[in-house]
């Protein structure tokens, strides 16, 4: 075996060890996610409290503010995704309820009629 | 015949070379993605938003075992002391007070391992549920205080204290178990004070419990201590573990304190470390326990 073929057997396993390394053993690691970046359990989760906050508040303006930490989407997409999954995963009627109710709400929901908080 | 004096040398620099092609590929070109992320990576007032969310969702169902469930998810190491603290900061920041009673009410439910109240729960009988865990075992005390305690009077507001009081229910809404809303009643008042000697614990405290009529520890009262050049704002609540109308205040020898509570009532003022002294004549400072009761 020449030379080169052992630097270059050199050079491939090194690779694989740093990829290994960065992979596996030593990954980046993301500490300070957004909720956007949340699994979709966990972000139907967060769009079902809101759903259950909604039914002690009564606030459509509030649901919506807190729907905005899951990202861009409109509010009505991000209930409507949530209740999706939860159907497909046969989340308890209560809780498609709750997500039914405040899709509904939120469908009605008017932000000019909102009143500007301080 | 010609020997090769190069070594295996570049073997190792091949090696080297590799490992940092991969690290750069693995770190930079391609890192790992969490794009299916669990909530405690959360971003820490993510974090925040998450357990105020939790609380409010709390608050409807009542369920402490999912609000446990999703809290969890964050791996706090305490979840009832993250809440109450969390519902310190609240207080302190002004935020609604919606959300401060229900980090508080799920942080007191979670902290007493209390289920979730039911609506024919009278006030008094949720408060009696919730029993005080404050128990303090100082030493003997063997050093008469330096100073006395003296009290002064102050113009009398309305105190802060929390008591549980059922929400209006209807048919069609759910029902709010209880709800702690700010009532009229009387004012705190030092009921005790007295030193307390403890080895374990070196550093001289300013220790406060708060009780009301029913003896029942009472949380997020704040209370304020002076002293020359200096003032400081602390909460009841914020250590569960040592009884939600309990407080502390870290004091420094030789320094005068003023406290009262932030809403009215009486001055204690002249509040000084004092020494204590073991039996083997070790000497150590002591801290100071005052009982605010509402009559």
């Amino acid at each position: 075996m020449s030379r080169w073929t052992k630097f270059l057997l050199a050079v491939i396993l090194g690779a694989a060890a740093g990829l290994f390394y960065g992979w596996v053993v030593n990954p980046v690691e993301y500490v300070d996610i957004a909720p956007e970046s949340l699994r979709v359990d966990y972000k139907t989760d967060f769009v079902l409290m809101v759903a259950e906050a909604y039914q002690v508040d009564r606030d459509s303006g509030l649901a919506v503010r807190r729907l905005a930490l899951l990202g861009s989407s409109a509010p009505t997409d991000l209930v409507t995704n949530a209740f999706d999954y939860a159907t497909e995963h046969e989340y308890a009627p209560q809780d498609l309820s709750l997500l039914k109710s405040l899709g509904e709400a939120l469908e009605v929901w008017n932000p000019n009629l909102e009143v500007p908080t301080p | 015949m010609k020997q090769d004096r190069r070594g295996s040398w570049y073997l190792l620099t091949g090696a080297v070379l590799g490992a940092a092609v991969g690290l750069f590929y693995s770190w930079v070109i391609s890192p790992v993605k969490y794009v299916d992320a669990p909530p405690y990576a959360l971003r820490i007032d993510f974090k925040d938003e998450y357990r105020a969310l939790v609380a409010a969702a709390y608050g409807y169902s009542g369920d402490l075992l999912r609000a446990g469930d999703r809290l969890a998810q964050l791996k706090d190491d305490d979840a009832a002391q993250s809440l109450a603290m969390q519902a310190q900061r609240a207080l302190a920041e002004g935020r609604p007070e919606a959300e401060v009673q229900a980090l508080g009410i799920l942080a007191m439910a979670l902290n007493e391992g209390v289920l979730p109240a039911i609506p024919s729960l009278t006030p008094m009988q949720i408060v009696t549920d919730l029993p005080a865990t404050r128990t303090i075992n100082p030493t003997e005390l063997l050093v008469q205080p330096v100073s006395s305690i003296t009290l002064s009077p102050q113009p009398s507001h309305t105190p802060t204290d929390i008591v549980l009081t059922p929400k209006p229910t209807s048919s069609s809404q759910p029902v709010i178990p209880a709800t702690p809303t700010p009532t009229q009643g009387a004012l705190f008042q030092l009921n005790d004070t007295r030193l307390v000697c403890n080895q374990d614990q070196p550093q001289p405290l300013i220790q406060v419990e708060i009780q009301d009529a029913a003896g029942q520890p009472v949380q997020s009262i704040e209370l304020v201590v002076i002293w020359d050049g200096g003032e400081d704002h602390f909460f009841t609540g914020l250590k569960p573990e040592l009884g939600l109308g309990y407080a502390d205040f870290s004091m420094a020898p030789y320094v005068v304190y003023s406290l009262r509570l932030a809403e009215g009532g009486k001055v204690v003022n002249d509040l000084i470390a004092a020494e204590c002294q073991s039996e083997d004549e070790t000497r150590y400072w002591g801290s100071w326990m005052l009982t605010f009761i509402q009559p």
